[in-house]
This record gives structure tokens, C-alpha cells and sequence, in this order.
């Protein structure tokens, strides 16, 4: 059993906080990733549980045991490096038996480990090859074999694939995840990529600047954000947001109103809230039957399309004066949603879209924190006049 | 890029001047004109036999000195003047010359122990010096703390002064009984012991080893080391394990220039001994010994200089080595 937790972990740097009060709970077997922003603290926090780094405060667990003041060595862990770090002048028999050979393993004993952990990786007949006769693949592979050599209670990887080419890393994401599979270990994994995040993980953790905002299953993170941060992190292209009030009918900004009963969530008129929305949770009107809860149709003009071919991203705006070339969805009056490949869809053309309403989320504005996930009722003006419901300024 | 130019070279030349007269002179300045190359060529070969001949000329010249027999050593020209290779067919097989010097030398004097004494001045220094500038130099290539440089500056300052300016602290330090080391050493003093030369030299060659090494380590990927200390290492097991190996030509080239200094070093080794093979004095002072009173045996000096040169030789011959098969063997790749 190897549990991993992390205890009120605070690392500072002389005016820099990179962790702060970090506290983490990674259960044996869970494969968990850490996502955040660069110099959000996720690779500082994994040099902490790894040893390289010692916390300023807090404890690290590893197992049953304190291991906050173990050098690296004694902690039971092993770790693959962004940069690959292997030995350059050793071979590669040499750079995956290094662990054992420190450990005065029996020859036969060592020969037995290294022949399987190159058989998991599929390096077998290549261990007389040195580091730079390799590809940056092969190279990889020989890291991660140096790294279950050791049969270690938890494996830590920082960025492993960032380094390889676009095809060469989806292959070696399902090599890992297999690898998963037949090792039962922890595995902790830093990237900053979150399509790797969502596929392999069993719980993603989202840093920001040096603290924990969510962690949680990838769909949770997804689906129920826990606060403005995480809901722009996870997900590409990332979640439209609207900032507005809370009003007597329900939502209201410039350019989109959604109306619920404000007092069914708690909350209070004149309160400033975010509306998030995804950008495959926007359809055109003339879908809205796709829509799980459509709201009523807003009106708005398309700017900028981005076929993908199997979806076309359209950039809208609300206010034609308002120029939006640049792909931040985030710009106020701009909306990016996410069309079927197939729709009839030109630049400039006004179009009517809904909002799915079971997929809108509300955040406090000033905390940040989520508010809802979904606006069920359609509020007390629902009925009285459903045009009323939602629309543009315009 | 060349072979452009030397086409466009001939062409012009073929419209400008198709036929003049040469002097084989003009003829080779006016190829060098058209292929610069050749050009490049004989100046790199001019200059090189020009080093050639001013670095090996002193050895060939120590070389017939030391094969000249004693009395004749006023005639030598490019060889020594009883030198006659007919001799041969005689059956001298020393053709008037005189091998016996590299034997005399160590007639004369213990000349062997002179030798001895400076290699294990020079090995032990060396051994020193590498040990404790790598240390020294981890802690200033790879680690981060305040204060760093005014401290690399301290270490360096020492390598400012003459080494004369440490002279008569030193002489007084190592002539005085220490009763500390009375059971060690028969009169408790450091004087005519090989710790009387060790000491400073270490002192003194270690800024610039610790300069050298400082600039190897602090090359070395943060990630080799992270992971040799995450495979099971200690942080000094990763500096012998892996930054020292890796930083191979920069050891061997603080380690040779350091035993290079030593072996030849005569101002401190004269002075912290008495002369004598038995009392560690260094190889010069023993070359010195075939200087005499009414007489100066220059051709056994210049044997035993020969002879002294060559374990420096052997040495450099290996290290270079070393520091070649490092330099092809490192491909860091971050």
C-alpha cells in the first residue's frame, strides 16, 4: 500500500510562494494528474513528494511513513523526467540496472529485472545502444524502464512526453496507460497538457498559482467546475463566460439574460455572477430541439469561423461594432460556440442560437467560486411571457 | 561554396590574361590567386613547421647534449662531433656517441629517487587538489546560496598572489616542533618531509582547479543529477557517479596542469628541503646535483632531463586520450 498524502505542504522561495498550503489525499493504485498553468507550483509540488525539493513546511506521507525529511533515495519512488535525464554515457543496460547496482543487487537478480523492463517497454536487444544512438521515443521508453525497474510504491512523471512529437505522444499515452494496468502502482503525473489529463488520469488536480482548486474525476472537473478557474482551464477551446448580475427575473448582462428564480440557488439581486458556458452547449435555433433545455433564441453575428472538420468553431458577437480576431472567447460580447461540420454557415451572417440551460453554469464573480452547474426551473417569468425569457440588448 | 568561386576565379583569369609568361614563382602565387585553398595550405604548414621546429629543436638539442661525451660537449653542430656513423660497421653501435649518460645519471646520484619524490609530491597533490575541487566546485557550479561569489572571488584571490609571498610564514610553520606530531614524525617538524611541499601546492593549484571544474559542473543538466539522487544516490554519489564522469576533459585538464606545476616545481621544493634524495627533494634539485663544485656535467643534466620529462609525457599521452573519447563521449542532450 502505498498512499501518497500531502499535508499543509508549503514551499517558498525567497518572494515567491510556489505551494501553498497544499493538502492532497492520492490513494494506492490511482493514477493522478496534476494540470495547471506554467509556474502554478505543480512541479514544485511533485519535486516535494520526490524529494528534490523540501517543503518550507508541511508533512509528505508516503505509505505510513513521514517522509519529509527521507532524501529521495529512501522514499520508494521513481520518476521519469521532462527532459528524459538519461545517463549519457552509459548504455542502456547500464542506465535502467543504475537503481539495482546502487542497491547491490545479485547480477542474475538484476539481468532478471532489466531483461522484464525492457519487455514491458519493448526495448528488448538494444542494450548495448548509448542514449544519443536513439530516437527521442526509444529514449523515453528507456527511461520509464529505468523507472519500474526498481518495482517503486509510486511513480512520478514530470511532463514525460512533452518533449515528443505529436504522434509519437498519443502512442506512448496509451503505452502509459497500459502500463498502469499491468504495474498497480501510484502513478503521479505532471503535464500541462490537458488532453493527457483528461485521458488517463483517475482524478485530475487543477493548480493554480501554488493552490489545489479541484480535484476530482475528469468528467467532474469537466462537467462541475469547481470555480471560474478550473472551468476556463479544462476544456479546448474553453468555456464562454458572461459576466453579469443577478436580477428579480434571473441572469442579466448586456447581451445574454437567462431567467430562473435567483432565490432557488441562494441567491441574492444585484449580486455579480459569471455565466459559463461550453462551447458545444450553444446551438442554432433552428437546432434547438438538440438542446437538452434550450433557452430562447439570442441573436448575434458570426465573425471568425474555424473549420476542424469534424466541428466548425464560430466565433459570434453581439455587437457588430466590436472587432474580435483574435481567438479569446473570453472578450466581452463575443461567443464561441461549436458547430456541426455540415452546417450552412458563412463569416458575417446573423445567426439565432440557444444556450442548453441543463449545461450553464453560474460562478461568483468575486471568489470565483461555481454557483451552479445547471439552471433547472425557468423561473417565475417563465410562464407570464416565455420571449421575455432570454435575448440580446441589441 | 569554394568550387563556385574557383569557377568564376578561372574564368575571369581565362578572359583577362590568356597568355603571359611565368616563372614557376608567378605561376604557383598565380594558382594560389585562382584556389585560395592552396594558399591557406602552405601558410598552415609554414606555421606549423615554424611551432615544429621551435617546440621539438629544444628536445632534439637536450638530446644531443646528453649523447655527447663529457669534454666534447663545445663541438656539437646538429650532432655531437665524435658522432660518425661509420662507426657502425665497426660494430660501435653508438657511433661515437655516448647512450652511457642515461645510465651514468643514475650512477652518479640516486637520480631514481628524485623522481620518485617528485611524482609522489605531484600524485598526492594532484589526488588533493581533484578531490577537494570537486567539491568545491559542486558547491559553486550547482548549488544556489548567498554570498557565492564574494567566496569564489576569496578562493581566487589566493592564486593572485607570488607564491614567494607565502614563502616565509610557511618555512617558519614547517620548521618549528610540533609535539602533535612528534609520533609521526622524528623531530615534530614538517621540514624535509614530503607534507612540507604537499600542503602548499594544494593550497596554491586549487583556485584554478576549483575555477575549472566549477565551469565544467555547473554544465551538467539539473535532470542527471535529479535522477541519479531519485535512483538511489546520494547528492556526493551523484557528483561521483555522474557530473564527474560526465565533466571527464575538465577533471583530466585540472588534474594534468595541476601534476604538470608540481612535478616541475623547484622554489618551494628547495627551500622546504635540504638537498639530498633521502630528504624529498624534487627532481630539479637532483638535476642540479651534477653540477659540482669545479665541475658542471651538462650532458648528464640533459639526460636526466630527459629522462625526468618522461612520466609528464606518458601522462599527458593518457589523459589526452581521456580528454578526447570525454569530449565525443558527452553529446549532453538536455
Amino acid at each position: 500500500m502505498a498512499d501518497v498524502k500531502l499535508e499543509n505542504i508549503v514551499k517558498q522561495y525567497e518572494d515567491v510562494t510556489a505551494v501553498d498550503d497544499m493538502n492532497l489525499d492520492i490513494k494506492h493504485g490511482e493514477f493522478v494528474t496534476f494540470v495547471g498553468p506554467s509556474g502554478c507550483g505543480k512541479s514544485t509540488t511533485m519535486e516535494t513528494i520526490a524529494g528534490l525539493t523540501k517543503p518550507t513546511s508541511g508533512t509528505v506521507m508516503i505509505g505510513e511513513r513521514d517522509v519529509t525529511d527521507l532524501p529521495p533515495k529512501d522514499r520508494g519512488i521513481s520518476m521519469v523526467f521532462q527532459n528524459i535525464a538519461l545517463f549519457p554515457h552509459m548504455d542502456v543496460y547500464d542506465n535502467i540496472s543504475f537503481g539495482l547496482r546502487l542497491r547491490k543487487y545479485d547480477k542474475s537478480e538484476i539481468d532478471r529485472r532489466v531483461e522484464k523492463a525492457a519487455e514491458v517497454v519493448q526495448l528488448n536487444g538494444m542494450m548495448e545502444r548509448m542514449p544519443d544512438e536513439m530516437s527521442g521515443g526509444q529514449r523515453q521508453r528507456v527511461a520509464i524502464a529505468r523507472a519500474i525497474v526498481r518495482n517503486p510504491d509510486v511513480f512520478l512523471m514530470d511532463e514525460p512526453l512533452a518533449n515528443l512529437d505529436a504522434k509519437l505522444r498519443v502512442h506512448m499515452r496509451t503505452e502509459l496507460q497500459r502500463l498502469h494496468k499491468e504495474l498497480d502502482t501510484t502513478i503521479i503525473y505532471v503535464t500541462h497538457d490537458q488532453a493527457e489529463a483528461m485521458t488517463m488520469s483517475d482524478r485530475i488536480a487543477v493548480i493554480n498559482a501554488g493552490q489545489l482548486q479541484q480535484i476530482d474525476p475528469p468528467l467532474v472537473c469537466y462537467n462541475e467546475p469547481a470555480n471560474l478557474f478550473v472551468a476556463g482551464f479544462i476544456g479546448s477551446p474553453s468555456m464562454n463566460f458572461v459576466e453579469g448580475e443577478v436580477a428579480g427575473s434571473g441572469f442579466t448582462s448586456d447581451d445574454v439574460k437567462v431567467s430562473f428564480n435567483p432565490s432557488d440557488y441562494n441567491l441574492g439581486r444585484g449580486k455579480d455572477v459569471t455565466l459559463g458556458v461550453r462551447p458545444e452547449d450553444v446551438y442554432l435555433a433552428n437546432n434547438s430541439r438538440e438542446a437538452a433545455d434550450p433557452t430562447v433564441p439570442l441573436t448575434a453575428t458570426t465573425d471568425v469561423l474555424e473549420p476542424m472538420g469534424n466541428e466548425i468553431f464560430a466565433y459570434l458577437t453581439f455587437d457588430e461594432d466590436a472587432t474580435s480576431s483574435m481567438t479569446d472567447a473570453q472578450l466581452p460580447g463575443q461567443l464561441l460556440i461549436s458547430v456541426d461540420p455540415d452546417t450552412e454557415i458563412e463569416e458575417d451572417q446573423e445567426i439565432e442560437v440557444v444556450l442548453d440551460r441543463s449545461k450553464i453554469h453560474l460562478f461568483d464573480t468575486a471568489g470565483g467560486k461555481a454557483l451552479t452547474h445547471e439552471i433547472t426551473d425557468t423561473g417565475a417569468t417563465s410562464t407570464a411571457g416565455a420571449d421575455a425569457e432570454v435575448g440580446t440588448d441589441d | 561554396m569554394a568550387t563556385e568561386t574557383d569557377t568564376q576565379q578561372i574564368g575571369t583569369n581565362k578572359e583577362d590574361e590568356p597568355e603571359l609568361d611565368r616563372g614557376p614563382f608567378e605561376a604557383w602565387a598565380a594558382r594560389s590567386i585562382k584556389n585560395p585553398k592552396r594558399a591557406y595550405k602552405a601558410m598552415f604548414y609554414t606555421a606549423m613547421i615554424f611551432f615544429l621546429v621551435t617546440t621539438l629543436f629544444p628536445f632534439y638539442w637536450l638530446l644531443m647534449v646528453a649523447l655527447t661525451p663529457d669534454g666534447s660537449l663545445q663541438n656539437i653542430v646538429l650532432a655531437p662531433a665524435t658522432f660518425d656513423p661509420t662507426l657502425l660497421l665497426a660494430g660501435d653501435l653508438t657511433m661515437g656517441t655516448n647512450p652511457g649518460a642515461f645510465v651514468e645519471i643514475f650512477e652518479r646520484l640516486p637520480f631514481h629517487r628524485y623522481m620518485f619524490n617528485s611524482f609522489v609530491i605531484a600524485t598526492v597533490t594532484t589526488v588533493i587538489v581533484l578531490v577537494v575541487s570537486s567539491l568545491a566546485g559542486y558547491v559553486f557550479g550547482r548549488l544556489r546560496f548567498k554570498g557565492k561569489s564574494p567566496l569564489m572571488l576569496l578562493v581566487l584571490v589566493v592564486s593572485f598572489f607570488p607564491p614567494a609571498a607565502f614563502f616565509l610564514p610557511l618555512n617558519q610553520l614547517f620548521n618549528r616542533n610540533f609535539a602533535v606530531l612528534q609520533p609521526v614524525m622524528s623531530d615534530g617538524s614538517l621540514y624535509n618531509t614530503p607534507y612540507a611541499m604537499i600542503i602548499p601546492f594544494s593550497a596554491l593549484f586549487l583556485p584554478l582547479s576549483i575555477f575549472i571544474l566549477t565551469t565544467f559542473y555547473a554544465q551538467i543538466p539539473d535532470g542527471l543529477e535529479d535522477a541519479a539522487r531519485i535512483e538511489g544516490t546520494t547528492r556526493l554519489g551523484a557528483l561521483f557517479r555522474v557530473i564527474i564522469p560526465l565533466s571527464a576533459p575538465g577533471v583530466a585538464t585540472a588534474g594534468v596542469l595541476t601534476f604538470i606545476a608540481v612535478y616541475n616545481e623547484y622554489f618551494f621544493s628547495s627551500l622546504m628541503t635540504d638537498p639530498g634524495a633521502e630528504n624529498w627533494a624534487p627532481i630539479v634539485e637532483g638535476i642540479l646535483g651534477y653540477q659540482g663544485q669545479y665541475q658542471e656535467l651538462y650532458n648528464l643534466m640533459a639526460a636526466a632531463s630527459i629522462v625526468g620529462v618522461l612520466p609528464v609525457a606518458i601522462l599527458v599521452v593518457v589523459a589526452q586520450e581521456k580528454i578526447v573519447s570525454g569530449l565525443t563521449a558527452g553529446a549532453l542532450k538536455e
